[in-house]
């Protein structure tokens, strides 16, 4: 059976127990008919089960509408029990208080139609306990009707005493539930108090009431004269709670307006950044976030172009994504109440999905501003530090060594007597300054190789692979290209080398550079120990610095013990 | 008896003539160290008269050892040395408990001699 047909066969079903209660009523023939109340108590069965087959209907996966539609069969039951059968009476005396359990359960779940904590769950235990012992123990010691069939033990105290108790554990049940929607009302986010609206507006009213007239009709509490007279109505506040379910359900034709206004307010405005303010009003939920996923797959951004982190499934925000053709547009990140209406953030969102798409462009943009300025820092910085090292080697190395000549020169003149001595003196002297020579040609040539400049990009690559602490083999084609991109190669391979010295342990490393598709690849590989990290180490991320500028791109691999690969693509069109 | 001197320098070409300058005009080089903790050990050690002290060594720098060679070795002078300019160092400088300060370029018996003495 489908559930359309199902829901069609409970739809009759409860036409038909309006119907019977109709008749049944009027099947007595020593109580007048009291049509007002018939008119109430079926007035009240319909509404629940009228309500939950269109809330059914509308969110087939929210048990709301089940609930309801059960409770609304159910309180037909109490009907059966004029029949004046023993077993019938056991239905309508279950039946009532099985109504009452799974109103308590509707008002607990709504509007998700999940228990969410340890004490919700409690709650509706309780009221499930409370329906089915709040009937049968009470009967067991009652032998003032018949027909009783779960008569055990005659005690008129044990009736009196044990539905008293049970009286009022039910009227604390129904007190609980008042608290339990005020706090959730009370510490409920805006979309939140939204969603629990129709539930605040008739839940406690129709907990109160029917704890009042628990207390009235069973416990012999008075209140005045008008309230007692009122209490005998108090199933219409009963009566109202489906009715209202349903609208807070079903509230998508009243966003309509809301999306119009959306469309209207994105057209107008200039700045596509404002979209996230709009659909947050729109949504009212003003800790809305958006989302970009970047083009690259990197990374997300929001609307400013920062790096955002999409929050974790369960972490207590929702997610939805905004596709065109398989892509994902923007991430919408929002308070998990408006899952309780889909329609909403489905009609908002699609209302903003061209302007979404247009920031989605902005916030790349923006994105690679934000890249652009963090690389052009990282480059200032390099230069700085490279400075730095500069300075730190020049006294460190060729001065030491320029000092030391000049000690030694000092020396000479104080020896210029003594022949052998002066002879040595000026030897070492001689060789300091040699050393010196060397090492400001080294350092000149680490600030700038000039054979690049001279010669071109297969020259200064076969001299760097000379200097190299190991065997590298060089593979270039001839010719030159765009200076930058002539530098940019060279210190790839340059710093490539300078990491397979220092970190690699490995035996042979060979350069190979290519041109194809309008760019220059160039390419390191060692057969080392491999494990190096592109995110370690400022030679590494300087180097992607410079071969980004150019627009070009910087691959790593280097999986540990498999020797590291390291490719620089670099358009020179 | 000669001046006993500790010369404190990372750099073996700068110590190794400093050593040969400063013996050929009369100081008696007892020990050389490069690095500041074993400048404080060879100064407990050997009591120097003077220490020639590096101001930029590896470990520690020329200030800081100056300050433990004072409490180390309170009866040797000591002398900052650099190849960089005074004005590198600042303040530094006039706060330290060492005696002076030679540029290494300007290094020379006479110029030690008038630091020590002028005390």
């Amino acid at each position: 059976m489908t559930a359309t047909a199902l829901r069609a066969a409970l739809a009759a079903g409860g036409l038909a127990l309006g119907a019977v209660t109709v008749i049944l009523s009027r099947s007595v023939p020593e109580e007048p008919v009291d049509y007002a109340h018939i008119v109430v108590y079926i007035g009240i069965s319909w509404s629940f089960i009228s309500a939950g087959l269109v809330a059914w209907r509308g969110r087939p996966k929210n048990p709301v509408g089940v609930l309801l539609v059960a409770a609304g069969l159910v309180r037909f039951s109490s009907q059966i029990g004029w029949w004046g059968n023993g077993f019938a009476e056991l239905v309508v005396g279950l039946g009532r208080n099985f109504f009452l359990a799974l109103v308590a359960h509707v008002i607990v779940v709504f509007p998700a139609g999940r228990l969410r904590s340890g004490l919700e769950r409690m709650i509706v235990a309780a009221a499930y306990a409370l329906a089915i012992l709040g009937y049968v123990v009470p009967n067991a010691f009652d032998d003032g009707w018949t027909p009783n069939v779960l008569f055990v033990y005659a005690s008129p105290t044990a009736v009196t005493v044990l539905g008293d108790l049970f009286d009022i554990a039910a009227i604390v049940i129904a007190l609980l539930l008042v608290a339990l929607v005020v706090a959730r009302w009370r510490n409920g986010s805006r979309p939140a108090r939204r969603a629990l609206a129709p539930l605040i507006l008739t839940a406690p009213l129709a907990c109160v009431v029917a704890a009042a007239a628990l207390a009235h009709d069973e416990l012999g509490v008075s209140f005045t004269r008008p309230v007692d007279a009122a209490l005998g109505w108090g199933g219409i506040t009963t009566a109202m709670i489906p009715l209202a379910l349903l609208v807070g359900l079903l509230r998508t034709r009243l966003h309509r307006s809301v999306v119009a206004d959306l469309l209207v307010r994105l057209e107008r405005s200039a700045d596509p950044s404002d979209v996230r303010q709009a659909l947050a009003e729109t949504l009212g939920d003003p800790s809305l976030e958006l989302a970009f996923p970047l083009a690259s797959g990197a990374a997300c951004v929001d609307e400013h172009g920062n790096t955002v982190e999409l929050p974790a499934p369960g972490g207590g925000r929702a997610l939805t994504n905004l596709s065109d053709n398989g892509r994902t547009v923007a991430v919408l990140i929002y308070d998990p109440f408006l899952l309780e209406e889909p329609e909403l953030v489905a009609a908002a969102a699609s209302a903003a999905r061209l302007t979404l798409e247009n920031t989605r462009l902005q916030a790349e943009l923006r994105a690679q501003l934000v890249e652009v300025r963090a690389s052009r820092a990282r480059i200032v910085v390099a230069g700085d530090s490279e400075r730095r090292r500069l300075e730190r080697n020049l006294h460190d190395g060729a001065q030491q060594r320029l000092l030391g000549i000049r000690l030694a020169l000092s020396l000479a003149r104080s020896h210029a007597g003594d022949a052998a001595e002066v002879e040595g003196l000026l030897a070492e002297a001689e060789q300091e300054l040699q050393d010196a020579l060397e090492e400001l040609r080294a350092l000149a040539r680490g600030i700038h190789p000039a054979r690049l400049t001279d010669e071109g990009l297969r020259a200064a690559l076969a001299a760097l692979a000379r200097r190299a602490t190991i065997p590298v083999k060089v593979a270039a084609p001839p010719g030159r290209l765009p200076t930058a991109v002539e530098q940019a190669a060279y210190y790839v391979a340059s710093e490539a080398l300078a990491n397979v010295a220092k970190h690699a342990a490995a035996s042979h490393a060979a350069v190979t550079v290519t041109q194809s598709n309008g760019a220059l690849v160039v390419e390191v590989v060692d057969d080392g120990s491999g494990g190096a990290d592109a995110a370690n180490g400022t030679g590494l991320r300087g180097l992607r610095d410079r071969v980004e500028a150019l627009d070009g791109r910087l691959d790593l691999a280097s999986p540990v013990g498999g020797g590291t690969r390291l490719r620089a693509e670099l358009p020179c069109a | 008896m000669a001046t006993t001197v500790l010369i404190v320098d990372d750099h073996a070409v700068f110590r190794r003539f400093a050593h040969r300058l400063l013996e050929a005009d009369g100081f008696d080089v007892i020990g050389e160290a490069a690095d500041g903790s074993s400048a404080v050990e060879l100064a407990r050690a050997l009591r120097p008269q003077v220490v020639l002290l590096d101001i930029v060594l590896p470990d520690v720098d020329g200030f800081a050892v100056a300050d433990s060679l004072a409490a180390a070795a309170p009866s040797s002078s000591v002398v900052l040395t650099s190849s960089r300019d005074a004005d590198d160092f600042g303040e530094r400088l006039h706060h330290t408990s060492a005696r002076g300060f030679i540029h290494k370029h300007d290094l020379s018996a006479a110029r030690l001699w008038a630091l020590i003495e002028a005390a």
